[in-house]
C-alpha cells in the first residue's frame, strides 16, 4: 500500500552503493591518518589501521563485492605509485656504485634463501616455499613512496631506498612468475602452459612499459611545454597502460613499473616536466591503502602460528643483513647502511592479492602457507612504516 | 678583532660556494654531509667545508701568487669532489643560485653558528642560499688592506659583470644577470665599508659598532670588500660562483692585476670617496645588465659602458700581469666581455633553446665537472 503511494522512498534500508563506501572508507582513513600523525608516526599506518578495522565489518556487511568492483581505484593508484618508483630507478648510478647492486642482490638473495630455508625446515613443500619467500623480496612501494614523500625525506638513504625498492619488487615479480610456472608443473598444467605464461606475463608487460615509457617524452615535447599538460599525459598514460596491462591479463606492476624506468633512461627524459600529483592523489592513496587492508582476512590469523613469527623474522634478518653485507663498500657511514636496511621492511599488501590469484587457480596450494603469509603481511604492514619512519629520522633523512 | 697578520702581498686563494642538486630533477638536495664523510678520506678533505645550508659546500684553494697554479689547484679538488658525487648520485655546480629551488625547503647545516645565524635572520637565512666567490688578495700589511678595500670599489661594477651567473630564481627568469647580490643587501651590516683612512681608523670604528653589540667580528660585516686581518688579506665577496673553475681562476687574477696595478697608482690617484656616491647606482646596473650596463664615471662626469669601461681596464693591466704571470687569464676574460658572453647569458641561452630549467642544471653540473656535453654551448 505504502508502496503505491510514496513510490520515491526507497527500500529500508536503502542499499550501498560505491560513492558511499568510498567515502566512508576515506573518512574513517582520513582520520585515523591524522590521528597517527599527531602521534608522530607516518600517515601510512593510520591507513593500514582503518583497512584492518574495516575488514571484518566487510564479511557481515554486503560490501564485499563493491570492493572487487572498486579495484580499478587500487590499480590506479599502484600504477601511480609504480610509475614514480620506477622513475626513481637510476641504471647509471647502479654502474657507479657498485655497492649499490650488491646491496641489492644480497639483500635480495639472503631474504629468499632465509625464508625458503625456514619454511622447508617447517615442513612446507620445497616449491611453495619458494613462492612465498618470492613475495616476500618485494618491499612495499607504495609505503615507501608514501612515508618518504610526506615526510619530505632527502638524502642519501632515501635514494638508495628507492632505488632498491624498485630493484627488489622487479626480481620480486620475476622470481615469483618463474615459480609459479613450477607449481604449474606440480600440478600437472601443459609444458606449453609452463613455459609460456611466464614468459607472455614478462614480455607482454614489458612491451606495454617500455613503449609508453618511450612514447610519454615524445608526445610531451611535440605537445607543448608545460607542467600542467604533461600531467595530464601522465595520468592518461598510467591509466592506458594499467587498462592494457589488465585487459591483457599481464602484470600492471611490471608494465608501470617498467614505464617508470623508462622515461628515467631514455636519452630524452627532460622533454617530460616535473610534476607534483599533489592533493588528488592522496584520495587514491588512502583509499589502497584501507581497501587492501580490509581484504585481509583476521580469522586466518590464529592458524599461521610459529611458521609466521619464523617468516616475519627471517625476512627482515636477511634485507638487514643483505645490505650491511655492502657496508665494506659503501660510500655510507656504517650507522646510515644500517638505516638504510630497515627502510626495506614494509611489505607490500599487493603480496595478498598475488596470493589470491595463486590460491585461486590451484586450491590445493596450501591454505596453511597462505595464512602465514597473510600474518606475516599484517605484521609487516604496521611495522614496516614504523621501521622506515625511525630509519629515515634516525639517518638524518627526515628533520628530526 | 684581531690584529691584522701581515700578508704576502698579492697572493690570491679563492672560496667557491657550490650547489648540491640530485640528477633526478635537477633541485637542490641534501648532500653535504654525505659528501664531506666521503671526502673525509681524500688527501684534499681540508679543501671542502659546509655551509650554512644541507644544499651548499665550499670549496677553498690553497695560497698562490700564479693563475695557472691556482688552477691547476682547482682543477684537482674539482676532480675529489666530483668523483666522491659520482659515488652518492649527487650533481655538483656552480652558478650563483639555484634557477627553481624553493627557499622555505631548505635545511640548515646543524652547526652551533649557522643555527645562530638561522635563528637570529629568520626566513632570510634560508633565502641567502646563493653561492658566490670569495676572492682573498694578500696584504703586506694592515694600512695595504684599507687602501686597497676603498680603491677596489671602484671595480665592484666590473667584478660582477665578469662573474653574473644567477639570472633565474625561484623559477623564474628575473631579469638580472646577477639576481644573487640582492640576497645580500637585505641584510643590516652589507654594502660597503665606511670611508675610514687608516688600519687605526678602522680599528676605532670597530671597537664602537662592537661597543653598541653590533658586531662581534669582522664576520658579522656582510660587505662587497673587506678587510680579513686573520689572513692578512683584502676579500672580494660580490662575484657569483661561476659555472666552470676557467672562469673563477681567471676572475681571482683578474682580481689580483688589479690589486698590483692600485698598488702601483697609490697616491697618484683621486680619492676614493667620489665613487662611493654613485656606488650603489653602479652596482645595481651591473647586476640588471651586465656588460650592457651604463655606469657612472665621477672622473670623467659621463655615464659610460661597462663592457668598454673593462675591456679598457683589461688593456691598462698589461705590464702588471706580465709581471705577475696572469695575461692568459685577462685574455681568456677580454673573450668573454668582447662576446658579451657571461655565465647568465650562457644559461639564458640554454633556457630559451630548451625550455627546461631542470635542464639548465644538468649542464651546469656537466660543466662544473668539465665533462661538457655536447650541444650545451
Amino acid at each position: 500500500m505504502a508502496e503505491v503511494m510514496m513510490p520515491f522512498f526507497p527500500d529500508f534500508p536503502p542499499p550501498l552503493n560505491e560513492a558511499l563506501l568510498l567515502g566512508v572508507l576515506l573518512v574513517i582513513g582520513g582520520v585515523l591518518g591524522a590521528a597517527a600523525q599527531r602521534f608522530r608516526m607516518p600517515a601510512v599506518f593510520g591507513y593500514v589501521l582503518a583497512g584492518f578495522a574495516v575488514g571484518p565489518l566487510a564479511l557481515d556487511l554486503p560490501v564485499r563485492p563493491l570492493l572487487e568492483e572498486a579495484r580499478v581505484i587500487v590499480d590506479i593508484a599502484v600504477g601511480l605509485v609504480l610509475f614514480e618508483l620506477g622513475r626513481r630507478l637510476d641504471l647509471q648510478w647502479l654502474r657507479r656504485d657498485p655497492s649499490l647492486w650488491i646491496a641489492s642482490l644480497a639483500e635480495s638473495a639472503l631474504c629468499f634463501g632465509g625464508v625458503s630455508a625456514a619454511l622447508i625446515a617447517f615442513g612446507f613443500p620445497p616449491i611453495q616455499a619458494a613462492v612465498a619467500a618470492a613475495i616476500g623480496i618485494a618491499t612495499s612501494p607504495a609505503v615507501v613512496w608514501l612515508v618518504t614523500s610526506d615526510a619530505h625525506a632527502q638524502g642519501q638513504v632515501t635514494d638508495r631506498c628507492l632505488n632498491l625498492v624498485a630493484v627488489n619488487t622487479l626480481l620480486a615479480f620475476l622470481l615469483t612468475t618463474m615459480l609459479v610456472a613450477m607449481v604449474h608443473l606440480e600440478y600437472r598444467a601443459g609444458w606449453l602452459t609452463v613455459v609460456l605464461h611466464p614468459l607472455y606475463l614478462l614480455l607482454g608487460s614489458l612491451a606495454i612499459g617500455i613503449a609508453t615509457g618511450f612514447a610519454l617524452p615524445y608526445a610531451a615535447s611535440a605537445l607543448t611545454r608545460r607542467a600542467d599538460v604533461h600531467f595530464v599525459l601522465i595520468v592518461a598514460a598510467v591509466l592506458i597502460a594499467v587498462g592494457l596491462a589488465t585487459a591483457l591479463q599481464l602484470s600492471v606492476f611490471l608494465a608501470l613499473l617498467s614505464a617508470g624506468a623508462t622515461v628515467r633512461n631514455v636519452p630524452r627524459r627532460f622533454e617530460l616536466m616535473e610534476f607534483d600529483l599533489g592533493g588528488g592523489a592522496r584520495v587514491l592513496y588512502i583509499l589502497l591503502f584501507v581497501i587492501t587492508g580490509a581484504q585481509a582476512a583476521w580469522p586466518e590469523l590464529q592458524t599461521a602460528g610459529w611458521a609466521a613469527v619464523i617468516y616475519v623474522l627471517a625476512r627482515a634478518a636477511g634485507k638487514w643483513l643483505g645490505v650491511m653485507a655492502s657496508a665494506p663498500l659503501s660510500p655510507l657511514p656504517w650507522r646510515q647502511t644500517a638505516c638504510l636496511g630497515l627502510t626495506l621492511m614494509p611489505m607490500s599488501g599487493m603480496a595478498l592479492l598475488l596470493m589470491h590469484d595463486i590460491a585461486m587457480r590451484y586450491p590445493q596450494f596450501g591454505q596453511e602457507l597462505a595464512s602465514v603469509l597473510l600474518a606475516a603481511i599484517v605484521v609487516f604492514e604496521l611495522a614496516g612504516p614504523l621501521a622506515l619512519h625511525w630509519a629515515l629520522r634516525l639517518s638524518g633523512d627526515v628533520k628530526p | 678583532m684581531p690584529a691584522f697578520k701581515a700578508g704576502r702581498a698579492l697572493s690570491m686563494g679563492v672560496e667557491l660556494e657550490l650547489q648540491l642538486v640530485n640528477l633526478r630533477d635537477f633541485d637542490l638536495t641534501r648532500g653535504a654531509e654525505s659528501l664531506l664523510s666521503v671526502l673525509a678520506r681524500s688527501p684534499r678533505a681540508n679543501n671542502v667545508k659546509p655551509e650554512i645550508t644541507e644544499s651548499m659546500i665550499e670549496v677553498n684553494s690553497e695560497v698562490h701568487t700564479r693563475h695557472d697554479d691556482l688552477l691547476r689547484d682547482l682543477a684537482e679538488v674539482r676532480a675529489e669532489l666530483c668523483a666522491a658525487a659520482e659515488k652518492l648520485n649527487i650533481g655538483i655546480a656552480g652558478g650563483g643560485a639555484h634557477p627553481f629551488h624553493h627557499w622555505a625547503q631548505r635545511r640548515i647545516f646543524p652547526t652551533e653558528r649557522f643555527s645562530a645565524l638561522s635563528e637570529l635572520y629568520g626566513y632570510l637565512a634560508k633565502q641567502f642560499t646563493v653561492f658566490g666567490q670569495h676572492i682573498h688578495i694578500g696584504c703586506a700589511g694592515a694600512d695595504e688592506a684599507i687602501h686597497l678595500t676603498r680603491q677596489m670599489a671602484r671595480f665592484i661594477p666590473h667584478l660582477i659583470a665578469l662573474a653574473a651567473a644567477s639570472p633565474f630564481s625561484q623559477g623564474e627568469d628575473t631579469a638580472f644577470d646577477s639576481s644573487r647580490l640582492h640576497a645580500v643587501s637585505v641584510f643590516p651590516l652589507s654594502g660597503h665599508m665606511p670611508p675610514v683612512a687608516d688600519w687605526q681608523a678602522f680599528t676605532r670604528y670597530f671597537d664602537r659598532m662592537a661597543g653598541f653589540g653590533i658586531v662581534r667580528s669582522m664576520k658579522d660585516f656582510y660587505w662587497d670588500v673587506r678587510p680579513k686581518p686573520e689572513f692578512g688579506t683584502i676579500e672580494i665577496r660580490v662575484c657569483d660562483t661561476p659555472l666552470d673553475i676557467e672562469t673563477a681562476a681567471a676572475i681571482a687574477a683578474f682580481a689580483q692585476t688589479l690589486c698590483a696595478w692600485l698598488e702601483d697608482q697609490r697616491g697618484t690617484q683621486e680619492d676614493a670617496a667620489e665613487d662611493s656616491n654613485v656606488y650603489d647606482y653602479n652596482r645595481f646596473q651591473a647586476c640588471r645588465f651586465g656588460f650592457a650596463a651604463q655606469i657612472a664615471d665621477v672622473r670623467s662626469g659621463r655615464s659610460v659602458s661597462l663592457r668598454s669601461e673593462i675591456l679598457a681596464i683589461l688593456e691598462r693591466l698589461g705590464a702588471c700581469a706580465e709581471r705577475l704571470g696572469s695575461e692568459r687569464a685577462l685574455a681568456f676574460l677580454r673573450a668573454r666581455a668582447t662576446a658579451e658572453l657571461n655565465d647568465a647569458q650562457w644559461m639564458r641561452t640554454l633556457n630559451a633553446r630548451n625550455g627546461s630549467l631542470a635542464d639548465v642544471v644538468r649542464a651546469m653540473c656537466e660543466r662544473w665537472c668539465g665533462r661538457e656535453s655536447p650541444g650545451s654551448r
